[in-house]
């Protein structure tokens, strides 16, 4: 069948753990591997080594030579930075709006999802084509500011948090897991009395939790992520979220880059930690939502 | 497939259940993306409470043959093309060449594969800042290596900050690329490629007649959404060089008219209508594109496959 199972069951990370490792030989190949590797690993780590270097110098030192060892290590930029760049009221909106709006998100996707891949509603190829297509359609931007201008929720949390509960690739991964659950459960659920409302909730739930942890990483990284959107509608600096807040905070202190770095270390560090542990959930999301079908 | 849980109410639960993820999807994702063409057709403003007007196809012809503005829609409708081309080929190729390379068991696997997918969870706002912080003109890591060698560049300050930008752009999605193909090549049987092993394949041969067309289904997913990614990509642009002449590309514009964020000197009026008209020429070089990227990539699929 498709790559998709095969991925789930072979697993990238299993594969990886479980194969058997041939002995380590240095061939002429492996070396070539290893100096392409290596090139790119520069190309990767040079700019985050850069990025942490710049962020313990003074500001002395980085006009003098940018790319020289911290002399000092200057710890007082994270604090300068954790308080000039109103960094605890960003990470509270940011952390706010992404678990609303995921919640949101994955509850009304997860009654969505179910019965177009059991086949329980009419039209339900139709309506899962509608969210297939996506990819595809015109950009939204401007009726949905039309839209939410005339509701009245420009400038809201509640008019953002509504444009961050849709996400169609979210529904093509739900619905491709939510097949391989055995029909046999409704059946037996139903033969026993249970309704489907709490068949959805005490059963088809609790078995999809593992899609659904890859559902709602890849959601809430999304909205962590999001700068469009966050300049588009909040015009309030009290609503901003930590994406707009940083491009802010580096209009007024562009020329200061020792403090402007350990700013984005700070907003870098909880990504970077979310993505070592859920590393699984995000990259089997990724590759799921990609080999549909 | 027979409904189990009943008749009457049970029958219309799933219906009521639906609604609300259905209802939430059209109208802020579906319906404002059909609507897009409807609003082309006016002169929106993005004033609350401003009448709007019928007006025709004259956002189109503006756009498209009005004078100066035109001719800069038109150059970055190009961009756009070029952007796009050279992105997704350099993405495919340096992401295929990267998952091939770990699926070696070589030693440190883990460690690259983490590095290399670690900006396409960054965002945006975190690659541009770091690739500024590098490129910084006055004495940066890049400024040092271009000195080195007796040059000077203003990076993205001079004319070739576009090219920056589209360096950037496949540094920060090559992860997304490779990954897929990482899980394309998983799927290959290892015994076949013992059997061509035995057959006394060369490494190119066992690429090209083993891995290659099995690859198929990872090869079409990527090429697609590389295609299609980086035509509609421009988010990188407003953080690295803002919105400047000579750079941008077509999302841009449409998020600069509609927005009024264009630079200083242009007006500040939310051209809305205008840039629902800028949406649709998007929209129509996406779908051309990716229609027949789809259409080339199916025939060549019913060829390998029989």
């Amino acid at each position: 069948m498709t790559a998709t199972n095969l991925v789930k069951e072979g697993g990238l990370v299993k594969l990886d753990v479980n194969a058997p490792r041939r002995r380590f030989r240095l061939s002429p190949r492996v070396a070539i591997s290893y100096v392409i590797l290596l090139v790119l690993t520069a190309v990767y780590l040079g700019p985050l080594a850069m990025l942490v270097n710049t962020s313990f110098m003074t500001q002395r030192q980085f006009n003098r030579n940018a790319t020289s060892i911290p002399e000092t290590f200057q710890v007082e930029n994270f604090v300068e930075a954790w308080e000039q760049a109103n960094f605890a009221r960003y990470l509270t909106n940011t952390a706010f709006y992404a678990a609303a709006a995921t919640l949101i998100y994955v509850v009304t996707a997860m009654g969505l999802a179910f019965p177009i891949a059991r086949g329980y509603i009419r039209g339900g190829k139709t309506v899962f084509l509608l969210f297939v297509i996506a990819l595809f359609l015109p950009p939204a931007l401007i009726p949905q500011f039309q839209l939410i201008l005339n509701l009245g929720l420009y400038n809201t949390q509640i008019g953002y948090i509504m444009l961050l509960v849709t996400n169609p690739v979210g529904i093509i991964i739900l619905v491709n897991y939510l097949k391989s659950l055995p029909r046999e459960l409704d059946e037996a659920a139903a033969m026993d009395g249970c309704g489907y409302g709490r068949f959805l909730l005490s059963v088809v739930f609790p078995l999809a939790r593992p899609v659904i942890a890859t559902v709602v990483v890849l959601h809430a990284i999304g909205i962590w992520n999001e700068l469009i959107l966050a300049t588009i509608y909040l015009s309030n600096q009290e609503f901003y979220p930590i994406t707009r807040g940083m491009i802010v905070f580096q209009g007024v202190y562009g020329f200061n880059w020792p403090v402007l770095a350990a700013a984005v270390v700070l907003m870098a560090i909880p990504m970077v930690i979310l993505f070592l542990f859920l590393q699984r959930y995000i990259i089997s999301g990724m590759t799921q939502g990609a080999v549909k079908e | 497939m027979t409904y189990p849980f009943g008749r009457g109410w049970q029958r219309v639960t799933p219906y009521l259940l639906l609604a609300p993820g259905l209802l939430l999807y059209f109208l802020i994702a579906l319906g404002p993306s059909l609507a897009t063409s409807l609003y082309s057709f006016t002169d929106a403003s993005g004033v609350a409470g401003a009448p709007v007007n019928f007006i025709g196809l004259e956002n189109y012809r503006e756009f498209l043959f009005a004078g100066q503005a035109a001719r800069d829609n038109i150059d970055a409708l190009g961009r756009t093309i070029i952007f796009s081309v050279v992105v997704s080929s350099a993405q495919f190729g340096l992401g295929l060449l990267v998952a091939i390379l770990l699926t070696q068991q070589l030693p440190g696997t883990r460690f690259f594969r983490t590095l290399f997918f670690m900006p396409v969870i960054l965002g945006v706002v975190i690659q541009g800042l770091i690739w500024r912080l590098f490129l910084y003109p006055l004495g940066g890591p890049a400024s040092k290596i271009v000195e080195m060698f007796g040059g000077y560049s203003e990076f993205l300050g001079s004319t070739d900050a576009f090219w920056w930008v589209i360096f950037v752009q496949i540094w920060a999605n090559m992860g997304i690329t490779m990954i897929i193909f990482i899980a394309g090549l998983q799927t290959i049987s290892v015994d076949l490629y013992e059997a061509a092993n035995i057959d006394g394949a060369s490494a190119w041969q066992r690429f090209r007649f083993v891995t290659w067309p099995l690859l198929t289904p990872s090869v079409n997913t990527n090429l697609i959404l590389n295609i299609i990614g980086s035509l509609q990509a421009w988010q990188l642009f407003l953080v690295l060089t803002g919105y400047r002449q000579g750079t941008q590309v077509l999302g841009y514009v449409i998020y600069a008219q509609g927005f009024g964020q264009t630079s200083g000197s242009v007006s500040n009026a939310f051209r809305q209508g205008y840039a629902a008209a800028a949406s649709i020429v998007l929209f129509f070089l996406v779908l051309i594109i990716g229609m027949t990227a789809q259409y080339v990539l199916r025939r060549r699929e019913e060829r390998l496959l029989g």
